[in-house]
């Protein structure tokens, strides 16, 4: 699969190490200003997050369109659901899970518009399928961007549990919050998307 | 320390290394802002009556405006108006007469956007007073009757721009109220 991640340019680099979340100076400001329907207060968290978002979108979708369309997606629902955000978890957090949740829904309404065998078996049939047709690339290449492609190129399934966890640095139990997957099933996802990485990158 | 890190650990290492942000395309911005619907403050909304207003002014004003189009309609029936596509067979969870193609799409979206809402406001629904519930039904139910009015308007007429515009702001009132319920404070 040519993966479209290589066109996007990452502008900010962020090394995730202990994955600490941004909580910006005046961002609870911010929310509440647009709680009460101030736009610019809202374009001003949307600046401030869209790059996680749209870096999250773009893994788990595995191609650029569908990441934007989620990106959409998950600041529009983001605004009707603002006044009920109570701050319990961080804004950041809030907004994966809604980012998540989007993708999961698209993915029920894609599986309920078309039964195509492809679709429905790549979720969990994991067990020898190819990692991106054969294009991904060698392991003397093996950059981030080849990581890049090598994770959209997997099943999505076993994409979502990596990149929720591995990437993100949810716990086993917050992505199976998220998702709706058993524990188990999640840890067997991860095991298998690690193989298939390991593979594809010739580590 | 193994001069030879794992495949594990090589793969830690790159997925560490990954960039935690990446920027969207900047005209994305745009197309967020154009579907965000407007809020308005809480406290104009904060009672029970200004509902109950507000749902007769949707019903009164949406009536008016659809009888007023009908009847200019019918002195003028050779007005132009722009042809439009025929309706295609599209679901709905109620049998519903064709709609413009256009109008079908918008509907849907109104009516999820609808369903969603009252999600919301039935799960607070034993927050609130139930006097402010019975009001909010009501102004439902004078919504709904506007809305139908309007819908049964366009099916005898459907290339009407007017009663096209009317029907979709019948269906943005109701969101509107359903939307200030969900938010009212809590036994008001």
């Amino acid at each position: 699969m040519a993966s479209a991640l290589s066109l996007v340019r990452p502008v900010v680099t962020t090394h995730p190490s202990g994955h600490a979340e941004r909580e910006p100076v005046g961002e609870d400001a911010l929310v509440d200003r647009a709680r009460r329907g101030d736009v610019d207060a809202f374009e001003r968290l949307y600046q401030l997050h869209a790059g996680r978002v749209h870096a999250l979108c773009l893994r788990l979708a595995g191609q650029p369109m569908e990441a934007r369309e989620l990106v959409q997606d998950t600041f529009v629902h983001a605004w009707e659901a603002l006044p009920r955000f109570r701050g319990e978890s961080s804004l950041t957090t809030w907004l994966h899970r809604i980012a998540v949740n989007a993708m999961l829904e698209r993915r029920r309404r894609d599986r309920r518009r078309s039964a195509r065998v492809s679709l429905a078996g790549d979720e969990d049939e994991v067990e020898g399928a190819p990692l991106g047709g054969g294009s991904v690339p060698p392991a003397d290449v093996a950059t981030a961007i080849d990581l890049e492609r090598a994770i959209a190129a997997l099943p999505p399934g076993v994409r979502r549990a990596f990149v929720l966890h591995e990437v993100e640095g949810y716990s086993h139990e917050e992505v199976a919050g998220m998702t709706g997957l058993a524990t188990g099933t999640l840890r067997a996802q991860l095991h298998r998307a690690r193989q298939l990485l390991i593979r594809a990158l010739s580590l | 320390m193994s001069e030879h890190p794992s495949s594990d650990d090589r793969l830690d290492e790159l997925t560490a290394a990954l960039p935690r942000e990446i920027a969207p395309p900047p005209e994305l911005w745009g197309s967020i802002r154009a579907e965000l619907t407007p809020r308005r403050g809480r406290a104009w909304w904060a009672s029970g009556w200004r509902l109950a207003a507000a749902g007769l002014v949707v019903a009164v004003s949406s009536s008016l405006a659809t009888i007023t189009v009908m009847r200019l309609r019918e002195r003028a029936p050779m007005v132009a108006s722009a042809p439009r596509a025929a309706v295609p067979a599209t679901p709905r969870a109620t049998e519903a007469p064709p709609l413009p193609a256009q109008l079908v799409s918008t509907e849907q979206q109104y009516v999820r956007s609808v369903e969603a809402l009252r999600r919301k406001l039935d799960e607070r629904r034993d927050s609130l007073a139930p006097s402010t519930v019975a009001t909010v039904e009501r102004s439902l139910r004078i919504a709904d009757s506007a809305i139908a009015e309007a819908r049964a308007a366009l099916e005898r007429d459907p290339s009407n721009a007017v009663l096209a515009a009317l029907f979709a702001s019948n269906y943005e009132r109701k969101i509107d109220v359903l939307r200030r319920a969900a938010e009212l404070a809590p036994r008001t």
